[in-house]
This record gives C-alpha cells, structure tokens and sequence, in this order.
C-alpha cells in the first residue's frame, strides 16, 4: 500500500466504525490498483474459453449439433440389409447399400467422388452378426463417424437381440426415447458456475492473506498503533473488505448468466453460500498471515490448503461444489440447504476463533 | 565492465545458492508445523471424499419420479446424476421432479432441464441393460452383434492398395469377451485383416492406468457396440494435468522472492554488487526452474512419460517463469503480485490443457505443448519433431521475451518506484529501445506473442461456423499485429527516446513493418503440423504470405502492407495516445482490409 504515509485519520467519536474506515481504505487500494479490473477480466476468460470450446467439444461428439452434417456409411455383407434398417433409427446417419467389400472400400478410399464416410461390413457367422466398422483415420471427422457408426451398431444389436429375445432369462430394459438434449447444459451448472462462484472467493482469501503480510512486512502495522485502532479491528475490517467482495462478484455473474439464458434458481442460498464461503477462507487466510512468518509460507500453505481442500470437499456428495450445482439447477434437497446452513455454522466458528487468535496477539511481536 | 562467460556463470551460481539458503531458512518450526497440519486436515478430508464414492460433480443433479418396485428403479438409483424421488402424480407439475413415470407411461418436463434429464435416464438404462446382459448364460443370444473398429488412413492417390497398408493402427479392440462363446469369436475377426483389432483402451503396454472408472466412454471389453470408445485420450489427459499443477505452486514462491527485493529497496545491495542485472534475475530464477524439472522428471517417471514428455513440458515451465518474473517487476504490491500470478496460471493452464483435450481429433490442439504430453502417454501415438517444434517454440520464445524485457527494468529506476502495470510495460518496452533499429528487432521479438495470440482466436473460433469466423479471425489477426507493430514505438515517443517529428516517425513504422515481416516468415513452421489445410488455419497464415504467394512479386506485399500500416500508427504514436487510438483504428481497418483481399482472391 502506497498510501502509508497518510497522516492518521482523527479518532472518530461517534462517526462511523473505525472497521469500515479500514475495509474502505481496502476497497480504495484494490481500486487504484485496478487489480479488480483484471480479476473480474480473468473470469470472463475463463467462462469464455470454457464456454467455447465445450460447444466446440459438444459439436464434434455429437452431430446433431451440427446442423445438416450427415454421416455417409457404405453397407454391405449378408447382413447389410437389417443393419440399414437398423441405422433409419440414427439421426444423421445416410446408410447405403454396396455390393462388395472391395467396391465398399473403394468407395471409402474415393471420399470426394463419393462422399462415404466409413463402411461397415456384416457377416453373419455362428448365430453371429460380426461387423467390421471402418473409420478414417486421424481426421478432424473422426470423432463424430466413430460416434455415429457406434449409435448405427447398437442400434442393431438392439433389433438382433430383440430377434433372440426367447434365449434370454432377462429381458432387456426399453430405452427411454431420445431427447435433443446439449451436454453442454450439465456442464454449466455442474462446473462453470460452481467455478465462477468459488474463484471470487480463491482471490479474496488471496486479497486478505496479501493485505495482512504486506502490512507486517513492510512495518506499516505499527504505525496503526498510533490510531485509535486495535489490532482486531484492523484484521476485522481487511476480512470485511476481502470476503464481502466475493458475494458481490458472485452476483454479478449469476446476473450474467440469466442475461444468457441460463436461469439460475436458489439464488439468495448461493450467495449465502458464498459468502460463508468466503469468511471461512479469508478467515484462514488471515489466520496464516498471522502466524506464518514469511509472505512466501503464508502464501503456500494458504494456496495448498485452499486448493486441497476444494478438491477433497468436490469428493463429498454434499460438498460444497455439488451442493451450489444442485442449487443452481433447482435440484436441491434437504440435505443441500442443511450443507449450507453448516457452512454458515462454520464460517461463524472460524471467524470467532480468528478473533480469538488475534485477541491474543500483540501488534509489536509480527 | 566486461567479464568472462565464466564470471557470469560463478556470479549466477553464487546468487542461486544464497537463494536456495535464503528461502530454506524461512521454513522455521512454526511453519512446519503449520504445513504439516494443514496435510492432515487435508488428508482428512481426502479420504472421507473417497469413501463417500468419488469425484461426481454432477451427483443427483436430475430427480426422476420412479416407482421403487418399477423395472426402472434400479437404473435411475445407480446412475450418479439421477436421484430416484416418489412418483406423485403432481410432482411433475410442482417441478419436483423432471422426469416421471407413472404405471409405464413416461413424462417429461417441458424445459431444457428435463431433456437434459431424459437424455441421462436413457444412457444410464443403456448401461442398466449392458450389465444385465453380461450376466446372460447365452452369450450369443445376448450380445449378437461383436464389433471391430478399425482407423484407415485414406489417401485418394492409393485407392487400390490403400487398405493393405493401412491396417496394423489399432482399434478398439473386441477383446477377449466375457461371455462363454465370445473370445475366439472375436479372435477370428482380428484375423481377417492382418490383426488390426489390438486392444485400444487407454490401458496400454505404456503402463498408462485406464481410469475406467471416470471415463463415461470406457468400459471392460466384450465386442459389444457398446464397447467403441471415440478417440478420447481421458486417462492421457488427466495425467498430462498432473504436469500442470506444482507449477502453479512453485511460481508462487518465486513471484514473492522477486516482489520481495523491490519491497523496501531490499535488492539495492545485490544491484550495487560487481553482477549484472541478468546474473541476479537467472541466479534468483534457477533454483525454481530446477525445482520445476525436478518435479517434472519425477511425476514422467510415475505416469510413464519419456524424455518428450519432459522436454515438452519445460517451455511451459520456463513461460510460467517468465510470466511472474515479468508480473513481478511490473506489480506495485503483493495484492497485485497474486492477482497477477493468478491470472497467469489460469491462462495458462487453460491455454495448455484445453486444447490438449482435442489432442486425437485436430491439428489446432498442438497449439499446446501438452497435447505432446498426451500423444506421448499414448502407447500408438508418436510425436514428429515438426510437430514438437510447432507446439514449443512459441512457448519458449515468449518465455524468453518476457525475460528480456524483466530484466531491463532489473535497474534502480524501475525496481522501486511505483507505478500502474500499464506504464510498467510501456516502460519496459522503452528500456529495449535506445537506436531506431532496435524498433525493428522489437517487432520481430513480439511475433512468439503474436503466433500464441493467433493460434488462441483459432482455437476459440474453430467452433463456429466457417462463414462467421474467418472475417472474425482476419479483424482479430490484424489488431494483435498492430499492436505489436506499434506498442513500443508508442513506449519510446512517450518517454522521449525520439524526437516528435513526422520524419523520424515514418522511419520507425518503416523498421518496425520490416522487422515484423521478416520475423513473420518463422511462422512457416505452422506448415509443417498442417495447420494450413484447416480453413481458419490458412485464413490467419495466409496473409502474411504462408502456403499461397508463389509469384516473387507477391512475396512483398505483406511487407509493403507492415510498413504501411506501422508508418500510420508512428504517426499517430508521436502526437500523443488519443491520436495512437484513431491511428491505430485507421491500421486495424486498412490491414482487415488486406486480409480479406488476400483470403478472397488468393486464398
């Protein structure tokens, strides 16, 4: 912080909280040094390349995205004429009938006259349909032929098993009709926007372990002694700053998404998520600046420990990270509400200790 | 104050040992027993995840209403997303639950949601009825249908001998089948065409665990269709990963180290030491470059990765360097370090992992030198070295740049003064411009920049409709040429280094549009991978003469169009930054402008 040698502010005697002098002044050094700017930037890269390249992702598994792109297979075999009618069941799949395996293969190998994709080759041996499916190899295409051919052949296998079904002690289950569903929709709520909620809070914990070194590192704490502070109210106050901006940034994407079309439900148990979310771990963060004796520690254990332990809490089938998708998808249960309501509980906790803590430190000793 | 290689060397040697000392002696018993701590917290938590069931980011996120004694029942309680809820005629619509299925009739919710919920239910019946069949005594009964995938190279000139050759790739294999008369069955199969049906699961010779448990697309081996595994290297790719994440840890350490000597004038005593300024930053930088190889070495041993491996993943470490040394010497505090190591680390991890995702399925994903990493996993992929100079140079070119540019604001003018990041890099670009041919050599040097800045707009946009995308991909080629052919000029006005004159002006656009010209030609190693014969490949290369001029003449209008276009963004460079933005509007337009011309006509 530049604006250390400020003279001190004059002892407020019935004006505002000396704590939201301090979290203001927070607010003003994150602004000046625009580094929100660049946060808030950050995030938006991340959602938006994300955001791409799933669709990019999505339209090469599944060509039904793809609007108008049809698969060409090449038939033939004994058993070619059941296997066309199998593929009919397939959207984007045009099966057509060879003679041959060899004109087939030519047909493969003759793409642009032709335009055949792949070739599938049934023979019918030992109460059998062997089928022998011929992808290209290494083209950008690859991936939605092996996708198509694979849904043509179960296809298949369903109407030859379906031929079989008096040899079977178990019948199998009919499938549920298909539905024009993107996977890109699970992928929103189950990893962009827990990711887009919980990064704000990563940085903030940052913001507050930072605030609070950078201070005992360059002797500027001291200084605070001269103000009508404590030591508590100047850890208070950077804790309000730091955790009461991921809230905030984590509204300002769930408004961004509705803006695109994604409907977020549960909104107001979100952001109590995240905010006590974000005390938890800026209360952590503050607690290791306290007690680590160098920024470079403080820094590590707190990016270990955070990232761990978002990652073993994704592990809990009530975590946090499951707990915001089922939220936000109006999935939630009693269960999820319960998590929440503990997280909270937690936060409380945490932060009563981390004033415990600071309670019991003395300004001159860091 | 000239001195000898080895000086140097002995001086870097010196300053990486006291850092190694320096940084050991901070880790005192408190922080110990804090870190230790911290493992135990974690390694709670850990285990109490995995005994809960494993990563499942998606548990329960669907509800269907389903009879407990309905045939259905037991599919929806097995998938992961699907939460079996009661079957109350009104449930559907409350909307407490998306899909429903009452007395065999199925309803579906009306929304995005519930066809998203339909489309789970109908794979997590498809994987119900795959099991059950597998327990079926009647094997051919069961599974009649067995299946051999098999990848052909197509090259129209061979059409007759073409498939001979060809086999011998690998496929998805039938395997040995787990039914009573499936394994010879599928041997025989193998054997029509010359046995090419090896086993193709990620669970290759190469000792590459399969992961099938978080893979949706793997499953055991039986000749069932539903056996084809698209190409999707998963286990590769999770592993390639594991590359990635102690590098986020260790440039941490080493932006604070670098922060730390601009922090209370405390790197004055190292500056006025007999050492240069780029003996400090490399002797401070080794110890984390070593660590960073270290840790690379050791986790290519446990997944099983060669020396390609290795090499690939050091330009991504040396850019990770780079990147924070450069953040470092450019933030004003702490606060700023982390947002900046942040943003970094996150660039960069995406920019290396996502593309590797599609690593088997397009050339755009050597954009990353990850995606070598899981080419190289992979017991039937090889990397070519046009392909490992493709994927790494840039990487290591960039890493390079930065560290120059770091290091020239290694001095006591810059260490500690504060100012915003902007200015900070204007004045870093400055320190390297001292003659007006330097202009030219900072023009070529940003071309790593602006190889990755392209190669990221195609990778964004290749998702697109080509009709779309290629005026896109042309605007956004231009404005990052532009901006590489006139920030430093605009760096070098500003601070004085020029006289503000019209003359000198036109002359360095001049230089800075041949130096760009010239250093635009190394981006011909885009040919090699085949990046050219994809249309949004040719769209951004073809510009700068790559793959379409062969007439001579023709070979300079791209330098004619640098100099041009450089020449206007000097002149407005010199007057001051309102008349550098219409300037450079002007540039942005007339080069979009060539582009299109040349992908038009010529293309």
């Amino acid at each position: 912080m530049g604006d250390s040698g400020k003279p001190p502010r004059q002892p407020p005697r019935e004006g505002p909280d000396p704590r939201w002098t301090i979290a203001r002044r927070e607010f003003g050094s994150l602004r000046k040094e625009k580094t929100i700017l660049l946060a808030l930037a950050l995030q938006l890269f991340i959602a938006a390349f994300s955001s791409f390249l799933v669709v990019g992702l999505v339209s090469l598994y599944d060509p039904g995205q793809v609007e108008g792109y049809e698969v060409d297979v090449a038939v033939t075999g004994d058993a070619a004429g059941d296997l066309i009618r199998a593929s009919r069941e397939v959207r984007g799949v045009d099966a057509q009938f060879y003679r041959s395996e060899e004109t087939a293969l030519r047909a493969f190998h003759e793409y642009d006259a032709t335009g055949i994709d792949a070739v599938l080759v049934a023979e019918t041996r030992d109460e059998r349909v062997f089928v022998r499916a011929v992808a290209p190899d290494s083209n950008v295409q690859t991936t939605v032929v092996v996708v198509q051919l694979r849904d043509v052949v179960r296809s298949f296998e369903r109407a030859e098993r379906a031929d079989r079904a008096a040899y079977l002690d178990d019948q199998p289950l009919e499938l549920p009709p298909e539905a024009s569903s993107s996977p890109y929709f699970a992928f929103t709520y189950t990893v962009l926007l827990p990711l887009l909620l919980f990064l704000p809070v990563f940085i903030s914990g940052s913001v507050a372990v930072d605030s609070l070194t950078e201070e005992i590192d360059r002797g500027t704490l001291e200084l605070l002694r001269v103000a009508p502070l404590s030591l508590t109210d100047v850890v208070d106050g950077k804790l309000l700053a730091a955790a009461g901006l991921a809230p905030v940034q984590a509204a300002l994407w769930i408004g961004l998404l509705e803006l695109n079309g994604t409907s977020v439900s549960n909104v107001p148990a979100l952001l109590a998520l995240v905010a006590a979310m974000a005390l938890l771990i800026c209360g952590v963060g503050a607690a290791l600046a306290l007690l680590a004796p160098e920024r470079r520690a403080a820094q590590f254990l707190y990016s270990v420990g955070v990232l761990l332990v978002f990652g073993g809490t994704a592990l809990l089938p009530n975590g946090p990270v499951t707990a915001a998708a089922r939220l936000a998808i109006d999935s939630a249960g009693c269960a999820d509400y319960a998590a929440v309501v503990a997280l909270v509980v937690t936060a409380v906790v945490a932060y009563g200790g981390v004033r415990r803590l600071v309670n019991g430190l003395d300004a001159d000793d860091l | 104050m000239k001195r000898s290689p080895r000086e140097h060397l002995s001086a870097i040697g010196r300053i990486a040992r006291w850092e190694v000392s320096r940084s050991a002696g901070i880790v005192d018993r408190r922080t110990a027993i804090l870190g230790a701590f911290a493992l135990l917290l974690v390694g709670a938590v850990l285990g109490g995840g995995l005994l809960a069931g494993g990563v499942a980011l998606d548990r329960d996120i669907y509800r269907v209403g389903v009879d407990a004694e309905s045939p259905y029942h037991e599919p929806v309680e097995r998938s992961v997303a699907l939460d079996a809820r009661e079957p109350s005629p009104d449930a559907l619509r409350d909307g407490d639950v998306d899909v429903l299925l009452v007395d065999g009739e199925l309803f579906v919710a009306d929304t995005p949601k519930g066809r998203a919920a339909l489309s789970e239910f109908r794979s997590s019946v498809r994987a119900f009825n795959f099991e059950r069949m597998s327990a079926e005594e009647n094997g051919s009964a069961a599974f009649p249908v067995v299946t051999v995938l098999q990848y052909v190279p197509r090259s129209a000139s061979l059409p007759d001998d073409a498939f001979a050759e060809g086999d011998g790739e690998g496929g998805s294999g039938t395997g040995d089948g787990g039914d009573s008369g499936g394994g010879s069955d599928g041997e025989a199969a193998g054997d029509d065409d010359g046995g090419s049906a090896s086993a193709g699961s990620s669970g290759g010779p190469l000792g590459v665990p399969a992961l099938s448990g978080i893979n949706p697309l793997s499953s055991g081996g039986s000749g069932s269709p539903a056996d084809i595994q698209p190409p999707f290297p998963f286990g590769s790719l999770v592993l390639a990963f594991a590359f990635l994440v102690p590098m986020n840890f260790v440039v941490q350490a080493y932006g604070s180290t670098m922060l730390n000597e601009r922090i209370n004038r405390r790197g004055e005593l190292l500056l006025v030491a007999p050492v240069s300024p780029g003996d400090i930053v490399a002797g401070k930088t080794l110890p984390y470059l070593a660590t960073m190889v270290g840790v690379t070495a050791l986790i290519a041993l446990g997944v099983g990765g060669s020396l390609v491996s290795i090499a690939a993943v050091l330009p991504i470490a040396l850019l990770f360097l780079a990147a924070t040394f450069a953040g470092a010497m450019f933030a004003r505090s702490f606060k700023e370090l982390t947002f900046v190591t942040v943003t970094v680390s996150v660039f960069l991890t995406a920019y290396t992992f996502v593309p590797a995702i599609f690593a088997n399925v397009t050339p755009i994903a050597l954009i990353s030198p990850l995606t070598l990493v899981v080419r190289d996993l992979q017991p039937l992929e090889s990397v070519s070295p046009g392909a490992f100079v493709f994927a790494t140079a840039p990487f290591a070119l960039c890493a390079g740049v930065l560290f120059l540019l770091g290091t020239g604001i290694y001095r006591e003018e810059d260490l500690f003064t504060q100012r915003a990041v902007p200015l900070k890099l204007l004045d870093a670009l400055d320190a390297r411009v001292s003659r007006p041919r330097d202009v030219a050599v900072l023009s070529g040097l940003s071309i790593p920049f602006v190889f990755v800045a392209e190669l990221l707009a195609i990778a964004v946009l290749f998702a697109l409709p080509v009709s779309l995308t290629i005026p896109l991909l042309l605007f956004v080629v231009a404005l990052v040429e532009e901006v590489a052919k006139s920030l430093h000029v605009y760096a070098a006005f500003e601070s004085g280094t020029f006289r503000r004159v019209p003359r000198v002006a036109l002359v360095l656009g001049a230089l800075s549009g041949l130096g760009f010209f010239v250093g635009e030609k190394f981006t011909a190693v885009a040919q090699v991978v085949g990046l050219p014969e994809l249309a949004l490949g040719q769209a951004a290369f073809a510009p700068s003469g790559i793959g379409v001029f062969s007439a001579a003449g023709l070979l300079f209008a791209p330098l004619a169009l640098h100099v041009v276009t450089a020449g206007l963004t000097a002149l407005g460079a010199m007057r001051d930054l309102r008349w550098y933005a219409g300037a450079f509007a002007v540039s942005v337009l007339v080069h979009t402008a060539y582009n299109l011309a040349v992908v038009t006509y010529l293309g």
